[in-house]
């Protein structure tokens, strides 16, 4: 069962009263999410990844293209939907002068709560996000980090099914951040949430992700599991041999090879695919009587599928 | 509605400047126009004639801005998205904050009624309480309609509306016959002024101080005319916010 299934979603804004300029911040996307699952939109700065989390959120109404959400139109049957899904971004902004507590109380009340059900569930998500220390203090006077905290508990006020999150750990200090990142992952885990995030770091898109959507310029570019866009690129995986003798001069035409290079005495070969051609290529090294002396097997990083996929 | 109720009420006990607010200018305004009234050597009816204006100004004032705190409020804290995600209709939100607004609004009346009691001998409650109540409805009425407009703008055009959007609330009460009968006013001024549901309200209670009435039903004309407008308002108000959702507004308005 889909909990998003969206298909050639466009969208341009327009902007600007004497020169009208337009962005066309979507061209065509297409995006189906299982329930369960947390998927991850990777790309660069303006690629459009807030426009499309918007859309899905009824915050803004496409220009064409068929959006359904938990089985709702997102158009027809905005109301409906509002009431299933949340929201939550890593630059957030609240009312100032509110505190922690009453701010989460507000959006709680917005969502028809009221009474003990309400203080319970102000409570169970100050506990959960571990804001105790901050139920009283005013909005204004908190770090980026707890904002983004005070975010996160306002966006599951209404015990969401789908929750988006847009640039969940933007700005947070690396343990911050995998704090953050521990929420989330448990979010799905202990309480079945779909979550869609946007992120431009490949490794939280590569920690927290089943599927990575790889967006820029308005476009999904490529679309899988972090191995498989790695492969879908066609970086491959490096074998790094270390021979004797230190050279075999056949090793670079061997079948499922992409090329090989030499760097402190190993050889590094470039694979399709590592699992299938290692024993491969460590028989045929036998044979030829070569010795083996040691392997070592690296996956390329994520980080250089992007650079590859921003080109 | 509750939750803007308590937001709205929130957000006015924390505000520094809600005293000065809510208490300064309208009683400036009564105390100098007040001793304005002495000076002229108005008599006491003509006396009451301005200072129900001066007090419904303030009353409306202090009230339309409530409502319009709807929306201000999430635009000011850039927070307007989470307000817009929320399962809310629009209605939720000015019915919320026009509470708050009646409470304040309200507040200054009966502050404002006692202050020129006790400097300038008025007498608020000469007409009696239906006329009395029937006087401030039509005002708060007139504030939700003003103020639910102010959102309406604001959601329209942006931050930038709301300097427009003030003046504009502004010149309406002027035109509403505020400190002088309808009938000074020059004729296409005074079709806009009997465009204007408080010029009805004003009327009606003016009518108990000795002024007769410059209109066959001011009190029904006033509710009829109030009606219409609050319909076209939340219609305004509600093709505003169809709007943002499609060009993005919404969006830039928050973070
Ligand atoms: N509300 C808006 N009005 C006008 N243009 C916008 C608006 N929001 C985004 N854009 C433009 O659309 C493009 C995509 O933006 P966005 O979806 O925010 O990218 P991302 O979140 O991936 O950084 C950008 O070029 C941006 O300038
Ligand atoms: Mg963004």
């Amino acid at each position: 069962m889909l909990a998003i299934d969206a298909r050639d979603v466009v969208k341009t804004f327009r902007s600007g009263w004497f020169r009208p300029r337009e962005t066309r911040a979507l061209q065509g996307v297409s995006l189906a999410v299982p329930r369960g699952a947390i998927v991850g939109l990777l790309g660069p700065n303006g690629a459009g990844k807030t426009t499309l989390l918007s859309i899905l959120a009824t915050l803004l109404t496409p220009d064409s293209g068929r959006v359904t959400v938990l089985g709702h139109d997102v158009t027809r049957e905005a109301g409906a939907l509002r009431r299933r899904l949340n929201m939550a971004s890593g630059r957030p902004s609240f009312l100032w002068s509110l505190r922690v507590g009453e701010i989460i109380a507000f959006y709680g009340r917005l969502y028809g709560l009221s009474g003990s059900t309400l203080r319970r569930r102000v409570d169970a998500l100050i506990e959960l996000c571990e804001l105790g220390p901050y139920r009283r203090a005013p909005y204004s006077e908190l770090s980026t980090g707890l904002k983004q905290r005070v975010a996160l508990a306002k966006s599951l006020v209404n015990d969401p099914e789908l929750l988006f999150l847009d640039e969940p750990t933007l700005g947070l200090d690396p343990d911050v951040a995998g704090r953050m990142r521990e929420h989330i992952a448990r979010l799905r885990r202990e309480q079945g949430i779909t979550i869609v995030l946007t992120t431009h770091y490949m490794r939280e898109a590569e920690e927290l992700c089943d599927e990575i959507e790889f967006i820029k310029g308005g476009r999904i570019l490529a679309r899988g599991t972090s191995g498989e866009l790695k492969r879908q690129i066609g970086l491959g995986e490096v074998v790094a041999l270390k021979l004797d003798p230190p050279r075999v001069a056949w090793l670079g035409e061997a079948p499922g090879v992409l090329r090989c290079a030499e760097a402190d005495g190993w050889v590094e070969c470039t694979v399709d695919d590592a699992e299938k051609r290692l024993p491969e290529l460590l028989r045929a090294l036998h044979a030829e009587g070569v010795i083996v002396r040691n392997v070592r097997v690296s996956e390329p990083e994520l980080e250089e599928v992007f650079v590859e996929l921003a080109k | 509605m509750w939750a803007i109720v308590v937001r709205n009420a929130l957000m006015a006990s924390r505000n520094v400047f809600f005293f000065f607010e809510l208490l300064f200018w309208p009683i400036v305004g009564v105390l100098s126009i007040g001793l304005m009234t002495r000076f002229l050597r108005l008599t006491p009816e003509q006396a009451s004639f301005v200072l129900i204006g001066t007090i419904a100004l303030s009353v409306v004032n202090v009230c339309q801005l409530e409502v319009a705190y709807a929306v201000l409020l999430d635009v000011w804290s850039k927070s307007m998205k989470h307000q817009f995600l929320a399962p809310i209709g629009i209605r939720h939100l000015t019915a919320g904050s026009w509470l708050v607004g009646m409470a304040r609004g309200l507040a200054i009346f009966v502050l404002l009624a006692l202050l020129g009691g006790w400097a300038f001998d008025f007498d608020v409650l000469h007409p009696g309480w239906a006329a009395l109540g029937a006087f401030l409805f039509g005002c708060f009425l007139t504030s939700w309609v003003v103020g639910v407009a102010v959102c309406a703008l604001i959601t329209l055009f942006g931050n930038r509306a709301e300097a427009f959007a003030w003046a504009s609330v502004n010149l309406v009460l002027v035109l509403a016959g505020i400190y002088y009968p309808v009938s000074v006013l020059p004729e296409p001024v005074a079709a806009l002024a009997r465009a204007i549901p408080l010029t009805y309200f004003l009327d009606a209670y003016r009518t108990h101080y000795g002024f007769p009435s410059e209109f066959a039903a001011p009190v029904a004309t006033g509710l009829a005319l109030s009606a219409l407008y609050a319909v076209l308002a939340h219609l305004a108000f509600l093709a505003a916010v169809r709007r943002a959702r499609r060009t993005g507004l919404l969006l830039k308005m928050s973070e």
